[in-house]
């Protein structure tokens, strides 16, 4: 099966911050989170993929296809949902539909009105009228009216309340059951992709630093409580990054239950997303 | 790119509405009497000018530029349809400027001809405007622009009223248009809106280049 996101050797160069040899790969039918701290890449990855910024070098192909080469029939296939609702206030939502049917020959009007119905969404009321919530259930019926393969958000669910955020991801897994079908969310609330994602990549200071199926991260790291004396007395090349505070030491681990066998007298717990983003962002390189 | 243009009709329908209230109503005014064709002329003048800079101004607190670029279309197709939207505008001017003309003639005495001359010399300016506006809007966004788009209107009519104050004009002589069968001389003043179409294109071609060094 082809691949719906490969990326390699992507760099971007802002003067005081750059993303680096960015690789990602994501396959069809998986679900790749996209988590970092902010300022890490996430978004200028994305405006890559979308061809909004110019890359300095790299390749990016969606779906088989080149994004600058065939960049508007690698679009035909992509909804995307960003940060904000760039729609104007002064529209309606059954307006979209006028607006965005010339751009996308696949464009189902049927949908899109049973997406507005589905979502709650008054076509005849002003978007300037609409909660953040229900601006954002609208990029998300504009992004799925065309029949995309490959979803593509940036924080969208940022911002939304638990009941919003689980409609909305209810909506990617239910999105996801074609087997053809693929999403790719950067997203601070990582446990939104603990729940939905298959892939996790993380990425800080411009640099992937973690990418992996998210089974394969939750079940072999993990996190180490110890005291100072405790870490002093393990072997550094057993751990990823320590954090010292003034009650005690915690250190990420690669593979948990090989450092369980190895130091069993010692503490060693699960991982959180967020606590290797906790990590990486805030601990020490050992 | 037509979904595009139905965009900017769309956002700017309510604007769109008052105008044509005003028109037809300053139309009204002119048949009664009260107005020259020539003030409703301006009106249209100055519609065509807002119009661009309204839908500029739109995109940018919408930020609609970055969600446009996301689209399957290219970045030439979303500044085509910016130029498609202005001329549209300038056209359905154009429809009611030469059918007021019509009207005017047809219920008080206004000479047609020179009714007819001045709409196409309106829509030759209107859209001249519109070639240096909307590559200076997509440079510097509608609000930077603004200060130009005053500068290319006042300017040269400060400099033509410097001139014609200081006498450089005295010796300009136009008679030979009067001179001129009606026909030539209403062909005359239709080159000017045809020049300004031609500098439309190379004003497309412009803001192309500078949209496509853009960063979103």
């Amino acid at each position: 099966m082809t691949n719906s996101i490969e990326i390699r050797g992507l760099c971007k160069s802002f003067g005081d911050f750059a993303l680096r040899d960015i690789d990602l790969t994501l396959p069809g039918g998986a679900i790749m989170g996209l988590i970092g701290e902010n300022g890490a890449g996430k978004t200028t990855t994305i405006k890559c993929i979308l061809n909004l910024i110019h890359r300095d070098s790299g390749t990016i192909t969606l779906m088989g296809r080149d994004n600058l080469e065939e960049e508007e029939l690698a679009k035909q296939d992509i909804g995307v949902v960003l940060d904000e609702c760039f729609f104007h206030d002064t529209l309606y939502p059954r307006d979209l539909g006028k607006i965005l049917a010339p751009a996308y020959p696949n464009w189902d009007s049927q949908l899109f009105h049973e997406y507005l119905e589905k979502f709650k969404l008054p076509e005849k009321k002003f978007i300037k009228e609409f909660s953040r919530g229900m601006k954002m259930k609208l990029s998300l019926a504009a992004a799925l009216a065309h029949h995309p393969k490959l979803l593509i958000l940036d924080e969208a669910t940022a911002g939304l309340d638990p009941v919003v955020r689980d409609e909305i991801l209810d909506e990617f897994l239910g999105f996801i059951c074609d087997e053809e079908h693929s999403i790719l969310i950067s997203s601070h609330i990582t446990s939104d992709l603990e729940k939905a994602a298959d892939y996790i990549t993380y990425l800080h200071q411009g640099r992937v630093v973690l990418s992996d199926s998210k089974d394969v991260i939750l079940d072999n790291y993990g996190r180490l409580g110890c005291t100072a004396a405790e870490l002093e007395q393990v072997d550094p090349a057993d751990l990823l990054r320590v954090r010292k505070g003034t009650f005690g030491c915690e250190a990420l681990l690669a593979d948990r239950n090989a450092f369980a066998r190895k130091y069993p007298r010692l503490m060693v717990d699960k991982v959180t997303l967020e606590d290797i983003m906790l990590f990486i962002g805030k601990g020490e390189a050992v | 790119m037509t979904g595009l243009v139905w965009k900017d009709l769309l956002v700017a329908r309510k604007t769109l509405k008052s105008y044509a209230i005003f028109l037809l109503l300053y139309l009204a005014l002119a048949v009664m009497g009260a107005f020259e064709l020539s003030f409703v002329i301006a009106m249209i003048n100055v519609m065509v000018m807002m119009l661009p800079i309204g839908a500029f101004a739109y995109d940018e607190q919408a930020k609609w530029d970055k969600y446009a670029m996301s689209l399957p279309l290219g970045r030439r197709a979303v500044v085509g349809g910016r130029y498609l939207f202005v001329l549209l505008i300038l056209l359905a001017s154009a429809a009611f400027g030469l059918l007021s003309c019509v009207l005017l003639s047809l219920t008080s005495a206004q000479d047609l001809t020179e009714a007819l001359a001045s709409v196409l010399a309106s829509m030759g300016m209107g859209l001249f405007i519109a070639d240096i506006i909307l590559p200076l809007s997509y440079q510097f966004g509608p609000e930077r622009a603004r200060p130009y788009l005053y500068a290319v209107i006042f300017l040269p009519m400060v400099l033509f009223f410097g001139a014609y104050k200081l006498g450089f004009l005295d010796h300009v002589d136009l008679s030979w248009v009067d001179a001129l069968p009606t026909v030539h001389a209403l062909g005359l003043f239709a080159l000017l809106p045809l020049a300004a179409l031609a500098g439309l294109a190379i004003s497309y071609f412009i803001s192309c280049r500078i949209v496509d060094r853009k960063e979103f």
